[in-house]
């Protein structure tokens, strides 16, 4: 992306005006993405998100105003009877990485939510706390390689019982798999492919997300990581190892134990 | 007192006392605190993370531990730090103006221990300066199988290989369905006493009873010695990691962590 100064960002915020202004006729309009809390941000976080969009730094009033600005111009508005899940993750730069695209193709980009963890672009930071490391992936999230969102068009109605149903197979899939039920009791972490697989096999048709909130209200420790691979790929090389020789015990993402 | 711990796996809060960045918060993971907090200490050479290298002294203040694999424990530490991402936490409000490091982030990890993926592990909130120490808000309370402990805790060692082999002369039978239990279904009670042996499925099947919707039991009662046991503390027995169980059975597991308070 572009750094260096405001010229660029301003060419990039008309770039935007222009899109924000097409969709404005749509009736009440409220943001998808909450504004994150810029003004409890520290100096060093302002300074980098602003160097994000090429701005220099800047006093830290100046900065967290700027960021509000910002922000504003570059968060999708839609109509408040959508009933979209509001994603704090999506920073909605698309526009910024393509500036070249034509304005009129981008509103469907811009729409995040109906299938959250299959088109995030894992960016992070956009909404930590400042304490974290930054350079984490988001664990939470699965990149799913699979499309199980059912197209033949049913009712509300009928979703809901066939999810519930679904469910219910899920669970006595589970419970029914004596070994891979007693890898449940015991902690020991399910590969989500491997079980995504399996209640493939066994007719059961439930999507990621879906799966992954089961397992969560279960308590039912998962993993990522591909049989024979080491871990789930992280957006950023760790060149500078030395930080972490050593440094807390293990490696990070590991894969089950046994 | 030090309690020692075999298979750990923490979450731990350090706290800046630098008076120039005095109560900044720092959330990581480790298997061996004491090892941790050295090399937080010692800068980014020493293997300490670049956030907190060059501020400290730091002082691990708080640890969340008892987690299973470091993978429950890992997604753990991802939510402390990043509360207003998580699906798990949207309801977490964010910092208030006047709220400090310290209570956010301990109101992030109370909330955090209330709900699902994490509140049917076999947690335990460790402060390990008392100093710190705060109360749980109201509405905050842990589930009541994670207790509230003070002072230090050590990694161990686990000595897994014995008994393994003891076990595969002894022709089991489980309690409560009566067929034979082999090695790899095998559960038994951790008291000294007690003799129950069952297969892992039947007394899961026993403990979860009174809440039939989950597949994963928090605890219930031995059907060999009718003490209350915890679940996690079961699997800790199975691996192995029994070492330092014998604490835990001076005391019933469903005493409430503000008993521990009066002691």
């Amino acid at each position: 992306m572009v750094i260096g100064n405001e010229c660029i960002w301003n060419l990039n915020l008309f770039l935007i005006l222009t899109v924000v202004c097409k969709k404005k006729n749509r009736a009440p309009l409220e943001p998808i993405t909450p504004m994150p809390g810029f003004s409890d941000m520290d100096t060093p976080e302002l300074k980098t998100r602003l160097n994000r969009y090429g701005v220099r730094p800047l006093p830290k009033k100046q900065m967290v105003l700027k960021l509000k600005e910002i922000h504003q111009y570059t968060h999708q508005l839609m109509s408040s009877e959508s009933e979209e899940e509001a994603d704090p993750l999506q920073p909605a730069l698309l526009t910024f990485k393509k500036p070249t695209s034509p304005p009129t193709a981008s509103p469907k980009k811009l729409q995040f939510g109906d299938d959250e963890q299959d088109t995030l672009p894992q960016s992070q930071d956009s909404n930590t706390s400042s304490t974290a490391e930054s350079d984490r992936s988001n664990p939470e999230l699965c990149r799913s390689d699979d499309d199980d969102s059912d197209s033949d068009s049913i009712t509300a109605s009928q979703a809901a019982t066939r999810e519930r149903d679904q469910l219910a197979a899920t669970r006595s899939f589970i419970l029914s798999d004596p070994l891979l039920y007693r890898q449940v009791l015991q902690y020991q972490p399910l590969s989500l492919a491997s079980l995504k697989a399996a209640l493939r096999t066994a007719g059961i048709r439930l999507g990621t997300a879906k799966l992954l909130d089961f397992l969560d209200s279960q308590c039912i420790t998962f993993t990522t990581a591909k049989p024979g691979h080491a871990a789930p790929l992280r957006r950023r090389a760790r060149a500078r190892a030395p930080e972490h020789a050593g440094g807390r015990g293990r490696k990070r993402l590991a894969k089950p134990a046994e | 007192m030090v309690v020692e711990v075999e298979r750990f796996f923490g979450v731990y809060m350090l706290y800046c006392t630098n008076p120039k960045h005095k109560g900044r918060i720092y959330i990581g993971f480790t298997v061996n605190p004491q090892r941790r907090i050295c090399q937080h200490n010692a800068g980014r050479r020493g293997g300490g993370a670049k956030r907190t290298s060059g501020r400290g002294p730091w002082e691990m203040v708080l640890i969340i531990h008892g987690f299973p694999t470091d993978i429950a424990a890992l997604r753990f530490e991802w939510a402390w730090q990043h509360p207003h991402v998580s699906r798990r936490l949207s309801h977490v409000a964010r910092r208030a103006r006047k709220e400090s490091g310290l209570h956010f982030h301990w109101r992030v990890v109370s909330s955090m221990l209330r709900v699902a993926p994490w509140s049917r592990l076999p947690l335990t909130v460790r402060w390990l300066r008392q100093e710190y120490w705060l109360d749980f808000e109201p509405g905050l309370q842990p589930p009541l199988h994670i207790p509230l402990t003070f002072g230090c805790v050590r990694a161990k060692k686990n000595q897994q290989q014995e008994g393994t082999e003891r076990e595969e002369s002894q022709v089991d039978q489980c309690l409560l369905c009566g067929e034979i239990v082999e090695a790899s279904d095998r559960l038994s009670c951790f008291h000294p006493s007690c003799k129950m042996v069952s297969h892992l499925i039947c007394l899961a099947k026993h403990f979860l009873k009174s809440e039939p919707s989950h597949l994963l039991p928090v605890e219930g009662v031995c059907p060999g010695c009718h003490n209350s046991v915890l679940w996690g503390n079961l699997i800790r027995h199975r691996n192995g990691c029994y070492g330092d169980l014998e604490e835990i059975t001076s005391r019933s597991p469903q005493s409430h962590w503000a008993d521990e308070l009066q002691s």
